[in-house]
């Protein structure tokens, strides 16, 4: 088995059964999983802002940043590897606040609504979630088998 | 309990006599560069440190540095006493494995980024960088190496409390434990003897409402950085985001949502050239 880390702002796709997908601390970015179970095809993108247009220069550089930008990315990696749209199963975790989040920079909410809308336009149904809150959180992705699992900062771990 | 935490403050080791004398000679801006040498030679653990940071990208020398004198000539004033400072407080965070951090280095990794993040801050509101926050912002969770324990013991207490009163993870500590990590470390840099601006803004780094003085702008950028990291996703722990969010903030800087997402930008960067920095502990 080895494992493959996905840095923030970062994204990872695989073919190789024996691999698992990792991405560590997760607060307001969100992580979105993805997986094609019949050619067991999947990766992780970990954005961190929700709109490109904030520095369009860097979106260029490094589209994963932006949920507008890595979402398309990480569905067009998956393609290439032989997964299709209408067989991938989509789970999203984070998009975590501080607490009376008294919409004073309510980053992690607007990372969430961004994906939902990309979500929504494009005609895809999110599976699973563990998104708000104010915890911290690691997902692994199991290649193998599909199985993705949240780690939260408070020591719970569970299956999404 | 508060008792023997009392007591830990006066067993941890006196902050480095090497930083405090670098730092003291580097104050005046015709210090001499063989004066700042043989004070650092003498502590070998210090010097090896700085050697290690001031090759980390962040600094952005281009030379490989491979004296102290090297350190000394290349870095410069300021870079010198942020690299120095980096080296000398990095110890203290070795051991604090337990309690909030699965690991030692992510408490440290956390204060580098608060630490960058003050100065991008800074940048941004200031115009300019500024040496006392960013130790200010390097030593703010100190309170937490000696909390470790405690939260450890107590955890799943401050944890219920958390979850069933709604409250912050501070107030938790506090009603549990009977302090709190950030006046703790308020602690510890009085026993330091550290200048009272620092002192004040690592005690109150989650409350800088609370505090009564007139120049509080150390203790908000603190509070914000801090703030930012933990959205950012590099927190300090078990603690995770549980921090009371201050509105006052964004007006008391005239800052918008839109400056600290950019802000977030540049302290991906900045946390890419000093992944060396993080990496000595």
């Amino acid at each position: 088995m080895s494992e493959i880390i996905v840095g923030i702002s970062d994204l990872k796709v695989s073919s190789n059964p024996d691999d698992v997908v990792i991405t560590y601390a997760l607060g307001s970015c969100i992580c979105v999983a993805v997986y094609d179970p019949k050619v067991r095809v999947g990766g992780l993108l970990h954005f961190m802002l929700p709109d490109s247009t904030l520095d369009v220069n860097k979106a260029k550089e490094n589209p994963s940043m932006f949920a507008d930008t890595g979402i398309p990315l990480l569905f067009k990696s998956c393609y290439m590897f032989g997964a299709e749209k209408k067989r991938m199963v989509v789970k999203v975790a984070g998009g975590a606040s501080i607490l009376d989040d008294t919409n004073y920079f309510r980053i992690g909410q607007k990372n969430i609504t961004a994906m939902r809308k990309i979500f929504w336009r494009n005609n895809v149904l999110i599976d699973n979630e563990d998104t708000g809150k104010n915890c911290n959180r690691t997902v692994r992705l199991e290649l193998k088998s599909g199985r993705c699992l949240i780690k939260s900062s408070d020591g719970t771990v569970k299956e999404l | 309990m508060i008792d023997s935490i009392l007591k830990s403050i006066k067993k941890i080791p006196a902050f480095p006599a090497t930083i405090q004398r670098v730092t003291s000679l580097l104050r005046n801006d015709d210090y001499s560069v063989t004066d700042v040498v043989n004070v650092i030679k003498y502590d070998q653990s210090i010097a090896a440190n700085i050697l290690k940071i001031s090759n980390s990208a962040y600094f952005g020398v281009h030379q490989k540095i491979m004296t102290i004198h090297d350190a000394v000539v290349y870095l410069g004033q300021q870079q010198l006493v942020r690299a120095v400072q980096m080296a000398g407080v990095s110890k203290f965070y070795k051991k604090s494995g337990k309690g909030y951090v699965a690991q030692s280095r992510d408490l440290w990794e956390h204060s580098v980024a608060v630490a960058l993040m003050s100065q991008i801050l800074s940048r941004r509101i200031q115009g300019k960088e500024d040496s006392v926050l960013y130790t200010s912002a390097l030593l703010h969770d100190i309170g937490k190496v000696i909390m470790g324990e405690y939260v450890y013991e107590s955890f799943q207490q401050i944890f219920n409390q958390v979850k069933t009163k709604q409250c912050s993870f501070l107030e938790a500590e506090e009603e549990v434990i009977g302090i709190n990590h950030a006046e703790l470390g308020g602690r510890i840099a009085a026993h330091w003897n550290f200048p009272i601006e620092i002192k004040d803004a690592i005690a109150y780094h989650h409350r800088p409402d609370l505090l009564k003085k007139e120049d509080k702008t150390n203790a908000w950028l603190v509070y914000l950085s801090d703030q930012a990291c933990l959205m950012f996703g590099i927190d300090g722990g078990v603690d995770g985001l549980a921090y009371k969010g201050l509105e006052e903030v964004m007006h008391f800087f005239d800052l918008k949502a839109v400056d600290l997402e950019k802000s977030f930008i540049l302290l991906l960067d900045e946390l890419e050239k000093a992944k060396d920095v993080i990496q000595i502990i």
